[in-house]
C-alpha cells in the first residue's frame, strides 16, 4: 500500500515535470515564432482582408468618396478594357515566360553541366541577370531596343537590311517584354536545375550508354524524368512571382503601347497609388488574388501528380 | 569484326571534338548574350549624350564621368544612395533576426501542429505583395511610417521572412543536435545556446540568406515607389524612374539613366561574383529542400 502510493506520487511528479517541460516548450515555441507571425499578420494577412473589404467601396482620395457600393467595381471592370486587357496579357505573359524559362533554363543547365574550359566563368556570370535589379534591366533593354540609336535594331539592320521598331506595335512590344523576362529569369532556373542535374549519378548515364541508348534517348528517358519534379516546383514558384510583379513592364514599356503590355499588377499600382482610387484598385487586386489562388490549386494538384509519379 | 570496329572508333574519336565545338559555340554565344547588354549599360553610363546618339554606335567611347557629376548636382543622389543602403542593411538584419528565431523553433522544438504552421508561413509567400499596397499605404500613414526607411524595412522584411525561415530551417536541421545538448548539460540557458552555440554554427546559412535578402532589398521597387514621397525615403530604384521621366533636348537622357543603372548594378554584381557559391546554395536549398 505504502509502496504503491509512493510509486504513484513519483509517477505524478514525473508526469507533472514532463507536462511542465511540454508547456514550457510550447511557450518557448510560441515566443520564438510570434515575431514573424505578427509581422506577416500585420503586413500581409490583415491588408489582404482590408483589400477585399475595400473592393466593395468607392474609396477615392481625389474624388473624396467612401461608400459601400457592393459589386459595382467588379461590374465596371467587366467593361474596362484596361483591366480585361491587363488580365489577358497577364495570362499570356505568365504562361509564355514560364514555359520559355523552363525550356531555356534547362538548356542552360545542360550546357553548364558539360565539361568545358571556362565553365566556372560561365557559371559565375550566369548569376548576373538574376542579380541585376529588374527595373534596371527594363531600362537597359529599352535603350538597347531604342528604334533610333539602340544596339539591337542597329545589328538587326546590319543583318537583314530592315528597320526594327519594337515599342510602337502591340505584339512586338509584348514579345520584347516576354523575351527580356526570360533573359532575366532563365539563368536562375538554370542554377536550380543544375543542382538537380549534379545529383544524378553518372553511372546511370553510363549504364544507359552501355545498353545502347543514344544521347536523345538518354535525355528523354533519364534527364527529363529526373528533373520533372524540379521543373514543376520551379514553374509554380515562377508563376506566383511573375503574376504579381510589374517591375520589368514598368521600365521596359510602362504598359504601352496603349495598354498592350499592361499587367494587372501595374494596373493596381496605377489606380491605387498614382490615382488614389483605393476601392477600384482593391477590386483589381482581388481579381489578381483569385488568379493566384486558381494557379496555386492547379499547381499543387500538378505537384501531387508528379510527386506520385516519382 | 575488324571492319565493324573501325567506323565505330572513328565516330568515337570524332564525336567528342564535334561535341566540344558545339559546346564552345554555345558557351561563347551565351556569355555574349549576358555580357553585351551589361557592357552596353556600362559604356552608355560613361558616354556623353552626343556620343550615344550616333549611327553606327561607338563601341568604345572615351570614358567620361560627366553623367555622375550631373546626377550629383541635379538630384539628391547621395541621399538616394544612402537610403538604398540603409533600407537594404536594415531589411537584411530585421528579416534575419525574426526568421532565425522562428527557424530555430521549427527546426528544434517540434510541437504538434508546427509542420502545419510552417506550411502556412511558407504559403503566405504566394500572397501577392502588390495586392496589399493600398491597405499598407493607409496602415503606414496611420503609424506615421509613410515616407520613412523604417516603414519600408518593416514591410519588406515581412515579405522576405517566409523564404528566409524556410531555408534557415533546413540549415539548422543540418547542425548536429549533440552540440546543443552538450551546451545544455553544461548549464547554458536557451539564450546562451542560441547566441553562443547555434548562431556561430548557423553562420553559413545566415550569410547566404543575408546576401540574398540584401540583393532583394537593394533591387526592390514596389515598396519605395509606393510609400516614399521625398528624399527622406526614396531609393535608387525610385530615382532611376524619376531620371527616366525627365526629358533632355536629345530625347530621353539615356546616359543619365544608365549612370544610375551602373550605380545600382555594381554592388550586386560584385556581391554575386564574390559569393557565387554561397548564394547558389541558398537558392537551390529553397527549391530542392
Amino acid at each position: 500500500m505504502a509502496v504503491s502510493t509512493q510509486v504513484s506520487t513519483q509517477n505524478n511528479r514525473v508526469r507533472r515535470r514532463i507536462a511542465s517541460a511540454g508547456s514550457r516548450r510550447l511557450l518557448l515555441f510560441v515566443a520564438l515564432i510570434a515575431p514573424v507571425f505578427l509581422l506577416r499578420f500585420a503586413t500581409a494577412a490583415y491588408p489582404i482582408l482590408q483589400t477585399i473589404r475595400l473592393s466593395f467601396t468607392n474609396q477615392d482620395l481625389i474624388a473624396r468618396t467612401n461608400d459601400f457600393i457592393g459589386l459595382q467595381n467588379y461590374r465596371t471592370m467587366l467593361t474596362d478594357s484596361s483591366v480585361t486587357g491587363a488580365l489577358s496579357f497577364t495570362l499570356i505573359y505568365v504562361i509564355a515566360t514560364t514555359i520559355l524559362d523552363l525550356v531555356v533554363g534547362l538548356m542552360i543547365a545542360l550546357l553548364l553541366n558539360t565539361v568545358f574550359f571556362g565553365r566556372t566563368f560561365v557559371r559565375t556570370i550566369n548569376l548576373i541577370p538574376w542579380a541585376i535589379p529588374t527595373i534596371v534591366a527594363g531600362y537597359m533593354f529599352r535603350w538597347l531596343l531604342d528604334d533610333q540609336f539602340g544596339l539591337i535594331p542597329y545589328l538587326y539592320q546590319l543583318v537583314t537590311g530592315d528597320r526594327m521598331v519594337v515599342f510602337i506595335n502591340a505584339w512586338s512590344a509584348r514579345t520584347a517584354v516576354i523575351l527580356v523576362q526570360v533573359w532575366k529569369d532563365a539563368p536562375f532556373i538554370a542554377v536550380v536545375l543544375l543542382a538537380g542535374l549534379q545529383g544524378v549519378g553518372q553511372d546511370l548515364y553510363e549504364a544507359a550508354r552501355v545498353d545502347g541508348a543514344n544521347a536523345l534517348q538518354r535525355f528523354w528517358r533519364i534527364t527529363i524524368p529526373l528533373v520533372t519534379p524540379l521543373l514543376v516546383t520551379m514553374g509554380l514558384f515562377r508563376i506566383i512571382w511573375t503574376v504579381a510583379s510589374f517591375d520589368l513592364v514598368y521600365g521596359l514599356t510602362f504598359g504601352g503601347p496603349g495598354v498592350a503590355t499592361t499587367v494587372l499588377a501595374l494596373r493596381i499600382f496605377q489606380q491605387g497609388i498614382l490615382f488614389f482610387k483605393f476601392g477600384y484598385a482593391s477590386a483589381i487586386a482581388v481579381v489578381l488574388l483569385l488568379l493566384v489562388g486558381v494557379i496555386g490549386v492547379l499547381g499543387l494538384w500538378l505537384f501531387r501528380r508528379t510527386d506520385v509519379a516519382y | 569484326m575488324s571492319t565493324m570496329n573501325t567506323p565505330v572508333r572513328q565516330t568515337r574519336s570524332l564525336r567528342p571534338r564535334l561535341g566540344a565545338l558545339w559546346t564552345y559555340l554555345l558557351a561563347i554565344s551565351y556569355s555574349l548574350l549576358i555580357l553585351v547588354p551589361v557592357y552596353w549599360l556600362v559604356r552608355s553610363a560613361f558616354s556623353t549624350a552626343s556620343q550615344l546618339n550616333k549611327v553606327p554606335p561607338i563601341w568604345l567611347p572615351a570614358p567620361t564621368l560627366q553623367n555622375f557629376t550631373t546626377l550629383i548636382t541635379q538630384v539628391p543622389f547621395f541621399a538616394y544612395l544612402s537610403n538604398s543602403f540603409w533600407f537594404s542593411v536594415g531589411t537584411t538584419l530585421a528579416s534575419l533576426a525574426v526568421s532565425f528565431l522562428a527557424a530555430y523553433a521549427f527546426a528544434r522544438l517540434e510541437i504538434p501542429g508546427s509542420a502545419v504552421l510552417l506550411w502556412v508561413l511558407t504559403l503566405s509567400m504566394a500572397l501577392p505583395d502588390v495586392g496589399t499596397i493600398v491597405p499598407l499605404y493607409r496602415i503606414l500613414a496611420g503609424l506615421h511610417l509613410l515616407d520613412t526607411i523604417a516603414g519600408l524595412i518593416l514591410v519588406l522584411s515581412s515579405t522576405l521572412a517566409p523564404f528566409t525561415v524556410w531555408v534557415l530551417v533546413s540549415f539548422i536541421k543540418q547542425v548536429p543536435y549533440e552540440i546543443e545538448e552538450a551546451a545544455r548539460i553544461d548549464g547554458a540557458s536557451l539564450a546562451q545556446i542560441m547566441w553562443r552555440v547555434l548562431l556561430p554554427v548557423s553562420m553559413p546559412g545566415l550569410v547566404t540568406m543575408g546576401l540574398i535578402n540584401f540583393i532583394n532589398a537593394w533591387n526592390n521597387l514596389l515598396y519605395p515607389l509606393s510609400f516614399s514621397t521625398s528624399k527622406a525615403a526614396k531609393t535608387l530604384s525610385v530615382s532611376i524612374t524619376e531620371v527616366f521621366a525627365g526629358y533632355s533636348p536629345w530625347g530621353k537622357p539615356w546616359e543619365l539613366i544608365m549612370a544610375v543603372g551602373v550605380v545600382m548594378v555594381a554592388p550586386v554584381v560584385v556581391l554575386v561574383l564574390l559569393s557565387q557559391r554561397s548564394i547558389v546554395s541558398g537558392l537551390t536549398r529553397g527549391a530542392i529542400k
